[in-house]
């Protein structure tokens, strides 16, 4: 035990004063000559011991007296066997929720403001000399310092600017990348500190497995750490969010009208009415809806927008309501709108006459207004060339590209049209009778590691329709290049009539080529697998796509002309042939809409910006984050073309890179809406979590500081005294009382 | 014989300090006096005298009122007969006359050690000193109304016993006596009592001034014989204030009046309320044992003024007979 006032300790010496005032009493006496004697010597004779006893207990109670009121103001602190820590350093990291669901402000405070006073005091709370470290959690374990630092106002400076309203929390990451952290640090003492609301979908989705395996290697740590929880977030509830927004995938121009869908969810347990949800493109209000949100459901709303300028725009949808947590009610995508499209057209069997030649259905459908010279524009600019026209410049300049029944290339131009798939072109491959199938299977398929996503195999049917026809089986189509066709208005894919068409042979994933290749629906388009968008009623394949390199290369079984089908004389074709092209081209790689903590990567012609003198010199860019800080990313040449690369990433919202000619372009980062539910772990729940981690848990940043004022120091109990020196003088006014009434 | 009355000439009233008594003027003033003048010990019960006075007497003899007449058996005194009734009648008839006799007052006054005590309400007035005032206030009292009044003084022992005399002279004879009276010693209560019931032979009225400190079964024993003895008792119990409320505070040594090597060094806090619980317990007890001996028990304290307790009994007892 110890005094934090311990010159007042000495007041203890006044305990002397009971017992000197009893020796004087004691000798200072008065004589009387009594009479009555019979009368007191019965009293003390039968009461002589007790009388000696009942004086030594009441001059230990006054002389008690004096002693505890010194300790009292003394401040006596209780310290147990680890006083000998003391104040020495501690090598401490603190895991910070930075995720969105932190913003909910439960008691007029958000969990955030909470958890930063809670962080800010326990790292001013530290010994001198200690290591500290501070790791965000949300969109993914972030460090706050390159390093841990021994200078904890330096990270308490850094840790005030900091925000929260990042993505999901990845617990067992962040843990992870604590306890490395925490096993590079120098001092012996450590400790883990985890802040955060403890929502149930952090530490769900680990699952018992990971907590066990992060157990396991805490306890096998050389040196384990202290984990402790500690909790800043109370339960909430009625949250609404925007969980998506569904954007048009292919290619919009301007003025073509579009529809953007937003899903709303209400996580609350009663229906809000006439909610206002607003859309905005580039920041300006463009539309408005108001709906009535059911309890616990999902609300679709539906806007339509057209854009007057090409180039890099932002849609936002925002539910205007007063919810606990702001940052989910709106949600934002990136679109870009095409002045024009430019797609080359190679020609594999020119012709004289109209209509002849390979391309021309095709150039009539994807430039209808130019064709009936009308005064719209069209969205595609096509160029028609022949096979041996074809160079590294013109498909530069290209968003698209179509071999219609080209024989073969040549093998600069193989590799000028592999190059430019890879840094992010798009490619249409059309059957024909030209085919060199011989080149396309060892060239093009190259078992696989060329740019087809499938070799061309066995002709089926025949010209003239003598053979087995087929039809496009009708389907419900998840590629957006076929889903405009998914509403029977729009036409019906199967009317058409393939004569004859190759077999096409996919190829999976590892090379080889099999039959079995999953269907759109099944998976993702960012796969480097073959996905078959639609098939013929033969089962054979009628439409393939793989992702090669940055770009993407489609291939279709029949030919784009008249001769091998009647696609080009039904009504759809050119739909048909405007979505295939259109979602080619918009298949801008790498996107613009991002998940949280990916790169944000802008590849831009240098020449069409005016700025580059050609010789490919590195660009300096700004970039403006959705916290509205400014940053520089530097643009490396990449072939012909500057590559921008922006790795903080991590917030979600609205990346603006200004490109050298001062036009944006838009990046949108997303999270998953998994941080809405904003339910938290009930005190069993994170009982429970903190047993399978050997955690401690703290109720509050008080209640941890004192506890670890405890640990360093002791405890106080000056109050304890204080009863103690209360309880010692009424027991002195009892005892004297009682002391009276001895027995007669 | 008719009633005494006290014609007595009035005195300027002295303070009540312990001076030498040699005058009944030197104990009781004319204040004092005039409080009980018209008061008379009276006895409750008949009592033996020789004196016509105000008290009836049991025997019929020789007296000045003629009773009843009685026949004549053999065995009564022949000088007792009336011949002139005989003479009248033929038959023989005894005369009985009723006699008023005095009263024989005893008053047995405490001389031992405790009675020495004197606190600070008593202005300096020893319980001895306050019993002695009431002695010779009673004993002139008696005289005055032509009844006798005998005096003893006793510690451990009888250390004087003075007869009843109805003399007015006899008063300076007590008045000496208890001035010469210093207290001192031990008390014996029972055993004087026990020697005093031998001595007094006829029965009369004992007036016992004294603190009783003593043991109160033996002390009973004691005044019950002369209760036995037909004599009526009055008990004068005089204490001092400190002895009843005992209001010491620091630590004191008490010393025993009566036995120097009696001493005791506390703290009268620690035992204050035993100690009163116990007086209370030895009040209760003597209370209790002269009712049941029908002695008149009487406590005073030496802070008041004793002609006023003494008047207040009498006055009381009046009321009463």
């Amino acid at each position: 035990m110890t005094f934090l006032n311990q010159a007042l300790a000495y007041g203890a010496l006044a305990s002397a004063i009971p017992l000197i005032l009893h020796i004087l009493n004691r000798s200072r006496f008065r004589t009387v000559q009594w009479g009555a004697m019979h009368l007191l010597e019965s009293i003390i004779r039968v009461n002589h011991k007790r009388f000696q006893f009942d004086q030594l207990i009441l001059l230990l109670v006054r002389c008690a007296i004096p002693v505890l009121l010194a300790v009292c103001l003394a401040r006596p602190v209780l310290t147990g066997s680890r006083i000998l820590e003391g104040n020495a350093p501690v090598s401490l990291v603190i895991l910070l929720d930075t995720s969105y669901s932190m913003n909910a402000v439960d008691a007029s405070e958000s969990r955030y403001a909470k958890a930063l006073d809670a962080a800010c005091s326990i790292l001013s709370s530290v010994g001198r000399g200690s290591q500290v470290a501070v790791i965000r959690t949300g969109g993914g374990p972030t460090p706050l310092f390159d390093q841990p630092l021994f200078e904890p106002e330096a990270v308490i400076r850094r840790l005030r600017q900091t925000r929260a309203g990042y993505g999901a929390s990845d617990m067992p990451a962040a843990l992870d990348q604590a306890l490395v952290t925490l096993s590079g640090m120098t001092h012996a003492r450590r400790r883990l500190i985890v802040i955060s609301d403890f929502q149930t979908g952090d530490w769900d989705v680990s699952g018992k497995n990971s907590m066990e395996s992060i157990r396991q290697r805490i306890r096998s740590m050389d040196i384990p750490p202290e984990l402790i929880f500690l909790r800043t977030g109370s339960p909430v509830s009625g949250n609404i969010s925007v969980d998506s927004l569904d954007v048009p995938r292919r290619a919009l121009g301007v003025g073509q009208q579009a529809i953007v869908r937003a899903a709303i969810r209400n996580h609350g347990t009663s229906e809000i009415e006439n909610a206002r949800v607003v859309l905005r493109i580039d920041g300006v209000e463009a539309s408005m809806s108001q709906m009535n949100l059911s309890a616990g459901g999902n609300t679709q709303a539906l806007f339509p927008c057209a854009f007057e300028q090409p180039g890099s725009h932002v849609i936002e949808v925002e539910v205007i309501t007063d919810d606990p947590l702001s940052d989910d009610n709106r949600l934002a995508a990136a679109v870009t709108i095409w002045d024009s499209i430019p797609v080359l057209l190679v020609d594999g069997d020119p012709g004289a006459q109209p209509l002849q030649s390979e391309t021309d259905y095709l150039s009539i459908a994807l430039t209808p207004f130019t064709f009936g010279r009308v005064r719209l524009s069209d969205l595609v600019a096509a160029q028609t060339i022949q096979p041996k026209d074809l160079t590294e410049t013109l498909l530069q300049k290209s968003r698209v590209v179509v071999l219609a029944n080209v024989a073969k290339l040549d093998a600069e131009q193989l590799s000028a049209l592999t190059g430019y798939v890879e840094s992010g072109g798009s490619l249409l491959v059309c059957a024909g009778n030209r085919l060199d199938l011989n080149w396309y299977r060892d060239r093009m398929f190259a078992e696989g590691t060329g740019l087809l996503p499938a070799a061309f195999g066995t002709p089926r049917g025949q010209i003239d329709g003598s053979g087995n026809s087929s039809r496009i089986v009708t389907q419900r189509y998840d590629h957006p290049a076929l889903e405009f066709f998914n509403e029977p208005k729009n036409g019906d894919l199967s009317a058409a009539e393939i004569r004859r068409w190759y077999e096409l042979l996919p190829v999976r994933e590892g090379g080889s080529s099999t039959e079995s290749v999953p269907s759109a629906e099944q998976h993702g388009n960012t796969s480097r697998e073959s996905v078959i968008l639609a098939r013929l009623d033969n089962g054979d394949p009628f439409l393939i796509e793989r992702r090669f390199g940055d770009g993407v290369v489609m291939q279709m079984a029949t030919a784009c002309d008249a001769d091998w089908s009647d696609l080009p004389m039904r009504p759809f074709f050119v739909p048909l042939m405007q979505q295939l092209v259109t979602t080619l081209a918009s298949q801008v790689s790498p996107g613009r809409n991002i998940v949280a903590g990916e790169p944000a990567v802008a590849l831009f012609a240098a020449d069409t910006d005016g700025t580059s003198d050609g010789t490919g010199s590195e660009v300096t860019l700004s970039i403006v984050t959705p916290d509205g800080s400014r940053r520089t990313v530097n643009a490396a040449p990449r072939g012909n073309l500057l590559l921008a690369r922006f790795d903080g990433t991590q917030r979600p919202g609205v990346y603006t890179l200004t490109l050298p000619s001062a036009k944006p372009l838009h990046f949108v980062a997303t999270t998953s809406r998994r941080e809405s539910e904003l339910d938290i772990l009930d005190n069993s729940g994170l009982a429970d979590l903190a047993e399978s981690l050997d955690a401690e848990i703290s109720e509050s940043v008080s209640r941890y500081l004192e506890q670890d004022r405890l640990r360093r120091h002791g405890r106080e109990i000056w109050k304890t005294v204080l009863a103690a020196l209360l309880a010692f003088m009424f027991l002195e006014l009892v005892l004297q009382q009682r002391f009276a009434g001895v027995r007669t | 014989m008719p009633h005494s009355v006290l014609h007595l000439e009035l005195i300027p009233s002295p303070q009540i300090t312990p001076v030498a008594m040699t005058h009944i003027s030197d104990v009781l003033t004319s204040n004092d006096i005039g409080k009980f003048a018209s008061l008379q010990v009276l006895a409750r019960q008949v009592v033996e005298g020789f004196c016509a006075g105000l008290h009836r007497s049991p025997h019929k003899g020789f007296s000045v009122e003629f009773k009843e007449h009685r026949s004549y058996v053999p065995g009564d005194d022949i000088r007792t007969i009336d011949w002139k009734l005989y003479g009248k009648t033929d038959r023989l008839y005894i005369r009985e006359y009723e006699e008023e006799t005095n009263l024989r007052c005893t008053i047995l006054l405490d001389s031992s050690g405790s009675m020495a005590y004197s606190g600070s309400r008593s202005q300096g007035l020893t319980k001895h000193d306050y019993a002695v005032r009431t002695a010779a206030s009673l004993a002139y009292l008696m005289l005055q109304q032509q009844d006798s009044v005998g005096l003893v003084t006793f510690d451990k022992q009888v250390r004087r016993y003075i007869p009843p005399r109805a003399r007015p002279k006899h008063l300076h004879a007590i008045l000496s006596e208890l001035q010469r009276q210093k207290p001192e010693f031990e008390t014996e209560l029972g055993t004087v009592f026990h020697e005093m019931v031998t001595k007094i032979h006829r029965r009369g009225l004992l007036i016992i001034i004294s603190d009783l400190f003593a043991d109160v079964d033996q002390l009973m024993k004691s005044l019950a014989q002369f209760r036995h003895a037909n004599h009526e008792i009055i008990v004068f119990q005089i204490w001092d204030p400190d002895e009843l409320d005992f209001p010491f505070r620091q630590w004191t040594q008490f010393e025993s009046l009566e036995t120097v090597s009696r001493r005791h060094l506390v703290d009268p806090a620690q035992l204050r309320r035993a100690y009163l619980e116990k007086l209370a317990q030895f009040r209760e007890q003597l209370a209790g044992g002269c009712s049941r001996q029908r002695i008149s028990l009487v406590p005073m304290t030496t802070d008041q003024p004793h002609a006023d307790s003494l008047a207040a009994f009498l006055a009381l007892r009046g009321r009463s007979r």
